[in-house]
């Protein structure tokens, strides 16, 4: 149990004078696997980047903006998929609810004519209650979170099919009716200059709230008990049930948030959109160095493990390599980082 | 942390020629030309190789260009998905390509995206499917509604000359194609007495299109041939009417994919009974990039690929001719 007892405070683990008697190194690199291996695959891309007139193409700010843009939908969901792991659970439903908010956004922009703030808090609100529901069944009927969401994956698709009619709307933006509000398509815009992507800010921003609710709070130590050990944490006074609400409703907020960043920057909402997010999210946190049996991981993780795959993703396009064969090396980089998780020391949360 | 450092480590390389590059509505087919002599990058953006019409696009972008030397194709898929083929035009911009195909998995999401590299001086062939505005320089596609058109006529000219009752087996529900064929389809039989008892939604899927066509043969046993919009669903068709006891029931599908396992070899077993092809666009897509970037040329806005229809007469004939290239 003291991997999950150094959980919430990682420091007293790693550089305070109290510990160890191991050498700190290897913990480090094991805890921070992902951040070790993003600076791997970085270097490695700015190595076999494609030059053109001398520029290193890689590293061209555009392209490094778009890589974190790429992957801040994938992001979002993978922030709150990493909560829901860490529990020892699993959502397979934040593909099909990025969906439902996608076209619910978009049909309630155009077809409904209401204005961005009401859109915005009606489509998180659904996301949330989606999340409660299945959070709600997972803990107090004792069904398996896998077979919960993958239910849960089905009915929110069928529902964004049912309220679209089965079709996809397209944004357009202006005051007359059938058109949504200007401000909405600042989610397809970049800031700074023209240079950081707007969704980009957003995903930073989830995570780092994030970061701090699993540093400084009670939540983050009952979060890490009921992954170590779900029965202990109860006998110890942990609000298992309330907890496990919490997170996944917690999940599908962001699932729905992904979802009106997904519409605002294709503005375009599609009752198919999300297709097979929710395995991207999932590869995100395990490349991250989450335990998918609770309990051991972190954001940070998780946010490093996004962008890896994003930079890997996006250094095999540059230098034109066949889509299927990124699709093998994208998932014997999943196995090496579940792999590496067997010798990780026990010690390390 | 990891995206501050990658946040850092792009401001701080600077270079960016997202902004000096990017001038909004010029004239843009000169810009990347530079002859015959130059060598050229063309980026192919496929929308989804799963389909093998969208196969046989790339396979026809690929022998054409294996023809011209001064072109290299680079070719991404997006797996029906909207954000990744986005994703893919931008790394394509990076890479500075100097010529882009697309054939958009939608239109809308994909109609900044082009308009950016558009507006970045790469000219922009769109194939099939059309994004919205005008910032691309030609549309390469085959009309929908006309080959609908002609596959009433068809029905009205030679299936079924004295009229009769038919059944339709749509594509995907919401889907343009879908959308198109129908109303083609009725343009072509209208005056002509032929009357769709039943229209079912087969999604472009052969499965799909025998379940449909076992309901409808069974709820409407007097129908005297079947229009299915695309090949597959006329094969799941077939094997409903075999079931049902109606082997020889005319049936007909559009694509005419030039492949084994395509509708001009099921029309040649006869399996369907014709077909109207749906050219992929993929040649006329290398030629056009031959006049704008070896010639200087400019090209036409929109050019609209003709159909041919399919019967067992001329199946060997069109196969031969369409993989001759």
């Amino acid at each position: 149990m003291s991997g999950q007892a150094s959980g919430p405070a990682p420091t007293a683990t790693l550089g305070a004078p109290v510990t160890r008697r191991r050498r700190e190194f290897l913990p480090t690199v094991f805890k921070f696997q992902s951040l070790f291996g993003l600076v791997l695959v970085f270097a490695a891309a700015v190595v076999y980047s494609p030059t053109k007139n001398g520029q290193v193409l890689f590293l061209d700010s555009g392209n490094l903006f778009n890589v974190v843009r790429s992957i801040s939908e994938i992001g979002i969901l993978a922030v709150g998929m990493t909560l829901v792991i860490l529990i020892g659970g699993i959502d397979l439903s934040v593909g099909s609810v990025l969906g439902l908010a996608s076209v619910g956004s978009a049909s309630l922009l155009v077809d409904n004519g209401f204005g961005v703030v009401p859109v915005v808090l009606i489509v998180l609100a659904i996301g949330l209650g989606f999340g409660v529901v299945q959070g709600v069944a997972i803990a107090t009927f004792g069904i398996q979170a896998f077979i919960v969401t993958l239910a849960g994956m089905q009915i929110a698709r069928g529902l964004a099919r049912i309220f679209s009619g089965g079709q996809a709307i397209a944004i357009t933006y202006g005051d007359g009716p059938g058109q949504a509000p200007v401000v909405f398509s600042l989610l397809g815009e970049r800031t700074f200059g023209g240079l950081v992507p707007i969704p980009a800010l957003i995903f930073i921003a989830v995570a780092a709230v994030a970061v701090v609710l699993l540093r400084v709070t009670s939540f983050s130590r009952h979060v890490y008990a009921i992954g170590g050990n779900e029965k202990a944490a109860r006998l110890s006074g942990v609000p298992v049930m309330r907890v496990k609400i919490v997170v996944f409703g917690i999940c599908g907020l962001l699932a729905a948030l992904a979802g009106i960043v997904h519409a605002g920057q294709l503005n375009f909402g599609g009752p198919n959109d999300g297709t097979g997010y929710e395995l991207d999210a999932i590869a995100a946190v395990v490349i991250g160095g989450t335990s998918l049996s609770g309990g051991r991981g972190s954001v940070a993780g998780t946010v490093a493990g996004a962008l890896l795959v994003g930079v890997l993703r996006n250094i095999l396009a540059l230098r034109n390599i066949d889509s299927n064969i990124q699709l093998l090396i994208i998932g014997l980089v999943i196995v090496l980082a579940a792999g590496l998780q067997q010798f990780r020391p026990a010690s390390v949360s | 942390m990891a995206a501050c450092a990658v946040l850092a480590a792009g401001t701080a390389c600077g270079t960016t020629h997202e902004n000096s590059g990017a001038s909004t509505g010029q004239p843009v087919a000169a810009r990347t030309c530079h002859g015959p002599t130059g060598h050229y990058t063309i980026g192919m953006s496929q929308a989804n190789v799963a389909e093998p019409y969208r196969q046989r696009m790339n396979d026809d972008i690929r022998k054409a260009a294996a023809a011209v030397p001064q072109f290299t194709v680079n070719f991404a898929d997006a797996a029906q998905d909207n954000a990744k083929q986005v994703d893919q035009v931008t790394t394509f911009v990076t890479q500075q390509i100097d010529l882009l195909i697309i054939s958009p998995n939608e239109a809308t999401p994909l109609t900044a995206v082009v308009k950016q590299a558009y507006d970045k001086g790469i000219p922009v062939l769109v194939l099939d499917r059309k994004v919205d505005g005008d910032a691309y320089t030609e549309f390469i596609g085959a009309d929908n509604v006309d080959i609908g058109r002609q596959a009433g006529q068809y029905f009205a000219n030679v299936l079924l000359p004295q009229g009769g009752k038919i059944a339709e087996l749509r594509g995907l529900a919401g889907s343009t194609p879908a959308k198109e064929r129908s109303d083609g389809f009725d343009q072509g039989i209208a005056g002509h007495n032929i009357q769709i008892v039943a229209a079912q939604d087969g999604d472009w899927l052969q499965d799909k299109g025998e379940q449909q066509a076992d309901a409808i043969l069974k709820a409407n046993p007097d129908i005297q041939a079947i229009y299915s919009q695309n090949d597959p669903m006329a094969e799941g068709a077939r094997i409903a009417a075999a079931n049902a006891g109606r082997p020889d029931l005319p049936i007909t599908g559009i694509d005419g994919l030039p492949i084994e396992a395509g509708g001009i070899k099921a029309v040649q077993a006869g399996r369907i009974s014709a077909t109207f092809v749906y050219p992929t666009g993929g040649k006329e897509a290398i030629d056009a990039a031959e006049k704008l970037l070896l010639d200087c040329q400019t090209v036409p806005k929109t050019q609209t690929l003709s159909t041919q229809l399919v019967t067992k007469d001329n199946a060997a004939q069109v196969y031969d001719a369409l993989n001759r290239g």
